[in-house]
């Protein structure tokens, strides 16, 4: 079954234009081939220019310690997920690979089932965090939006769950609105978030 | 699943996103251990380092190998690769030290002196080590400067090995 596709846009955030993209509910070969041929060969480019520059590995991004190879493995086993995909201007933009066996933690939510997003990550030439500026923006507000929309289609009425990167923890408190339940030692201490059916309405509203 | 909302509300969302960072989950951090950073070498093993990585470098594009093909080639990461070449800090496995002195066909026990995983006490190999880092930059295709010194410091590890044992 070939994936559903919604027109979505983004901004190019170099001249503030719109550019046209394709949500897709679905991570499939070609996105997988993407984060192998162009995703990868990126992060190492942007790895080698840190490493010239004397950054000490301490100082680099945290998502940059990892092993290579244990790390395509996984991300080649995608393809068995329920997931998004963001394509635009020909190439992947972002990714986002759903679990729906989770439940919620947050009070007065706690039990009810959640659409949890198991992992979420952008193009690293749309992740300022990398040291350069972002060439498009949106990707991950949009992966958001489709995980509630998927908890309100699956009858979850908008309640999501995820842990943060570190570095991400600002976007999923302060610009999605979501509710920030601390640090999880059963996630290595990542901060875990999630929405209530109130929150993800006023996100969806917004 | 079909989401129908129109231009403006989806650039007003990612206007809202700004500049920010989005990352999450596990497979997104992924991380490994990293405990083998040396952060107080003594001076002469540092030399030493300088030494190992420009070594490494140009071995590796003397051999015609992308950072990609010699971890693929070593059975390593790239990333490792990448800090072996770049970050005199960085204290690599015996196991890589090892690998790469298989495919570079050196002596394994000076290769570990180089990377610094073997106390150092040969006053000459530091002399020639630092000699041969200096002589050789970092360029995409090695010139003859740099072919001559790196000819030059495998003849000094392979007799040297032969003096000092392995």
């Amino acid at each position: 079954m070939s994936a559903e596709i919604s027109r979505i846009y983004l901004l190019d955030a170099a001249t503030g234009g719109a550019v046209e993209a394709e949500l897709r509910d679905a991570i499939e070969a070609e996105n997988l081939n993407d984060w192998q041929t162009k995703w990868q060969p990126a992060l190492l480019g942007v790895l080698q220019g840190l490493a010239r520059k004397g950054v000490p590995q301490a100082q680099w991004p945290q998502s940059w310690h990892w092993n290579w190879q244990e790390k395509t493995a996984r991300v080649s086993g995608l393809l068995a997920y329920k997931g998004f995909s963001i394509v635009a201007l020909g190439e992947t933009q972002g990714l986002a690979q759903i679990d729906l066996t989770k439940s919620a933690r947050i009070l007065g939510e706690a039990g009810k089932p959640i659409v949890y997003i198991d992992y979420l990550e952008a193009a690293p030439w749309n992740r300022p965090e990398l040291g350069g500026s972002a060439r498009l923006r949106g990707v991950g507000t949009a992966l958001i939006t489709a995980a509630v929309f998927l908890s309100l289609e699956e009858g979850f009425k908008g309640r999501i769950g995820l842990h943060s990167l570190p570095q991400a923890d600002t976007f999923y408190r302060d610009r999605c609105g979501m509710t920030d339940l601390g640090p999880d030692p059963d996630c290595q201490n990542l901060r875990y978030f999630e929405f209530t059916p109130g929150q993800a309405g006023t996100f969806l509203e917004e | 699943m079909i989401i129908d909302r129109s231009k403006e509300w989806w650039l007003a969302r990612a206007a809202r996103e700004g500049n920010a960072a989005v990352s999450a989950g596990l497979l997104a951090i992924d991380p490994v251990a990293e405990t083998h950073s040396a952060t107080e070498q003594p001076v002469s093993a540092e030399e030493n380092r300088i030494a190992f990585g420009k070594f490494v470098n140009l071995m590796r594009r003397q051999q015609g190998y992308s950072i990609e093909k010699l971890a693929d080639e070593a059975d390593l990461d790239a990333s490792e690769v990448l800090v072996i070449e770049d970050d005199v800090h960085y204290l690599p496995e015996p196991r890589t030290v090892y690998k790469l002195a298989q495919i570079f066909k050196v002596p394994q026990g000076k290769l570990m002196e180089l990377a610094g995983l073997v106390v150092a006490n040969d006053d000459d190999l530091r002399r020639e080590a630092v000699r041969f880092a200096a002589r050789s930059e970092s360029m995409e295709r090695l010139t003859s400067a740099e072919s001559e010194a790196l000819a030059a410091f495998v003849a000094v590890l392979s007799k040297r090995d032969g003096k000092a044992g392995n």
